[in-house]
């Protein structure tokens, strides 16, 4: 008994408390054999895709057969901000109304223009910058070519560039009175209606966008090129092939995988044009000549507050944008590849 | 021969030319940023007789930038001179009643969190779905793939519905969390996390690392370069995320892209202003892409040519 007394309970230090607790928290970790440890790394990336992406987007498909009831009450409290003088609160004033939502698509001459003008810059622009990116890929890849990663640098720098600063510069070069007037004036070109024509304004965007892009879709061809076995080349010059034919039946057909991904990204990324025609052409002047689908679906459910209108607008484009790039994949994949 | 080596000769000057040209187009409207901001705006907009050697003026429409009541464009930072005269003891003190972020200190805070939070959550998932077996690996893959043809505004409407239930409007987070599980990044990650030996991970288990220091000690170094290239597209990304934020966002918590807009959408366009504020917004990235050019390309490339 007293020796029991005099044996002093030393408390554990600090350290090795924590060595303790670590060895506990080992031992409950799930080990290799354990098949929830897939499940674990995934988990906060799965939690917030579930949360922020994939339920929006069923979300935005249950919206869709709906009509958004007015405005006032209990539903919408407004605050004013600078651009936009409301804040939602809650939306509680659902009414279901169907397919009418999609139906009304068909009578919606605001929507088709915004659907042609998309379909304008697409079909003039994604060409236009995968020529010309190829063409450039293919001149950097010359043997011949010195200070190639200085050229490679400087054509892919504007994809670093702020989306409303680049565009915010176009605007202002492309004034009437603007620098791009400017100088083809004094080449003896006359001054274009950069900004006040239906046609010139659609084609400043093809301009910007494709300024913005060309460098970048330059740099995946390039390494695609890079990617080309070199005897192919070799036994091409043996059959006697010049420099455009090697191009036409080597290059090209070698290219094709790359040169679909690059198809495929950028009409994607035509079909998100926002900030451009926004900027530039103050959200589709002239004459709504540049109003672009994201654009109208912008203004439908933030300007007019038509959600439900808004939510069917926005199922219609993916859609769209899916067979498109389904198309492409389909053409692209079929010969070859 | 001659004949041949004068095409030669014809080609190779077509090619410099056609390089030359596309080079002074791409780099024009950049250079001319930087010029139009360090001059008066009467000088930079003038059809006669524009100006196309840099000015003087760069300060004083800085100046005049930091004077604008609606859009708070540099915060503390543009106020560290008063800070300074205040004493550096004060300034410590109260800290947080002078913090009081423009649109620069908003931009890179949410980008830098963003990327930080999106590195970790991509490298896991991706650590994932590379070297783990589950049941539903597959269709979640799939899944997560099939949302990178959706272009991101679309998302607005309902992103904007759940933040007002969640009462996120405003917030950084609200900016921050839709894209942290950013789905071009898992890609990336497990297309990269696959060449990692399964004999390495396999011997580190041996030795009796837990699964999450095979993550952490052994996945992650080796990814560095990986990791890097995807740095910047995240951070480029969210640096130039405007719809969202514009929708979702109040003054005080404005990025830069919307604030410059704000500078287009006043009754007067004041260039020289946005001139400073584009400028302002180019050079952090400039300066970034110029450093990890390298890695940028190759990020891209990982994403595009590997099947």
């Amino acid at each position: 008994m007293a020796i029991r007394e005099t044996t002093v309970t030393v408390p554990a230090s600090v350290s090795d408390r924590v060595r303790f607790l670590r060895q506990a928290v080992s031992e409950r970790l799930p080990s290799a054999s354990d098949t929830t440890v897939g499940y674990l790394f995934l988990l906060p990336a799965i939690v917030l895709f579930a949360v922020f992406l994939a339920f929006p987007i069923v979300y935005t498909l249950y919206l869709s057969f709906f009509r958004f009831q007015g405005v006032g009450g209990e539903t919408l409290l407004w605050i004013d901000t600078q651009f936009l003088s409301y804040r939602l609160v809650s939306i509680a004033d659902l009414q279901f109304v169907g397919l009418q939502n999609y139906t009304a698509m068909f009578s919606d001459t605001l929507f088709h223009q915004a659907l042609f003008n998309t379909v304008f810059i697409l079909v003039v622009q994604v060409p236009l910058m995968v020529a010309l990116a190829l063409l450039f890929a293919v001149a950097l890849d010359a043997s011949f070519v010195r200070f190639r990663g200085f050229f490679r640098t400087a054509l892919a720098l504007p994809v670093s560039a702020n989306l409303v600063a680049y565009s915010t510069v176009f605007l202002l070069m492309m004034q009437d009175a603007g620098l791009v007037n400017y100088l083809l004036t004094s080449v003896g070109l006359g001054p274009i209606p950069w900004l006040t024509s239906e046609f010139w304004s659609r084609m400043t965007i093809v301009g910007a966008v494709t300024w913005r892009w060309t460098g970048y879709n330059m740099i995946i061809l390039l390494a695609g090129l890079q990617n080309i076995p070199q005897q192919l080349y070799e036994a091409a010059e043996i059959d006697g092939a010049n420099r455009i034919e090697k191009f036409r039946y080597v290059t090209v057909p070698q290219l094709r995988p790359v040169l679909l991904f690059v198809f495929v990204t950028s009409t994607i990324g035509t079909f998100k044009l926002f900030s451009e025609p926004v900027i530039i052409n103050g959200g589709g002047a002239p004459l709504e000549s540049t109003i672009t689908i994201v654009q109208y679906i912008y203004q439908t459910a933030f300007i007019d507050f038509r959600l439900g209108y808004a939510s069917a607008l926005t199922y219609v484009l993916i859609g769209v944008v899916s067979v498109l790039s389904m198309i492409q994949l389909r053409v692209g994949g079929e010969d070859g590849a | 021969m001659r004949e041949s080596t004068r095409r030669e000769g014809a080609w190779q000057f077509l090619t410099y030319t056609f390089i030359l040209l596309g080079t002074v187009v791409t780099l024009v409207p950049l250079y001319w940023i930087f010029v139009a901001s360090t001059l008066p705006e009467s000088e930079f907009l003038s059809s006669t007789d524009p100006r196309l050697l840099p000015g003087d003026a760069f300060l004083s429409n800085f100046q005049s930038l930091q004077a604008r009541e609606n859009v708070q464009f540099v915060g503390s930072i543009g106020q560290m001179q008063e800070y300074i005269q205040l004493g550096p003891v004060y300034f410590a003190y109260d800290f947080w009643h002078l913090w009081n972020p423009g649109a620069i200190e908003n931009s890179v805070f949410i980008a830098v969190v963003y990327t930080l939070l999106s590195l970790l959550l991509c490298s896991m998932a991706g650590f994932a779905f590379a070297k783990y077996e589950f049941r539903f690996k597959k269709p979640i893959f799939y899944a997560i793939l099939a949302t990178l043809i959706l272009p991101i505004q679309l998302l607005v409407i309902p992103l904007f519905l759940l933040m007002s239930q969640l009462d996120m409007t405003n917030t950084y987070w609200a900016i921050i969390l839709p894209w942290a599980a950013n789905p071009l990044g898992i890609f990336l990650m497990r297309q990269n996390m696959k060449s990692i030996p399964d004999a390495l991970l396999e011997s580190a288990r041996m030795d009796g690392a837990t699964e999450f220091q095979l993550y952490y000690k052994i996945a992650l170094p080796t990814m560095k370069s990986s990791l890097a290239a995807l740095a910047i597209i995240l951070f480029l990304f969210q640096w130039n995320l405007f719809l969202f934020p514009l929708v979702i966002l109040e003054q005080s918590k404005y990025t830069i892209p919307v604030a410059i807009n704000q500078l287009v959408g006043a009754q007067r366009v004041y260039y020289d202003q946005i001139m400073v504020a584009a400028t302002l917004s180019v050079v952090p990235i400039f300066v970034l892409f110029l450093f990890l050019q390298k890695q940028f390309v190759s990020g891209i490339l990982a994403g595009s040519v590997k099947e």
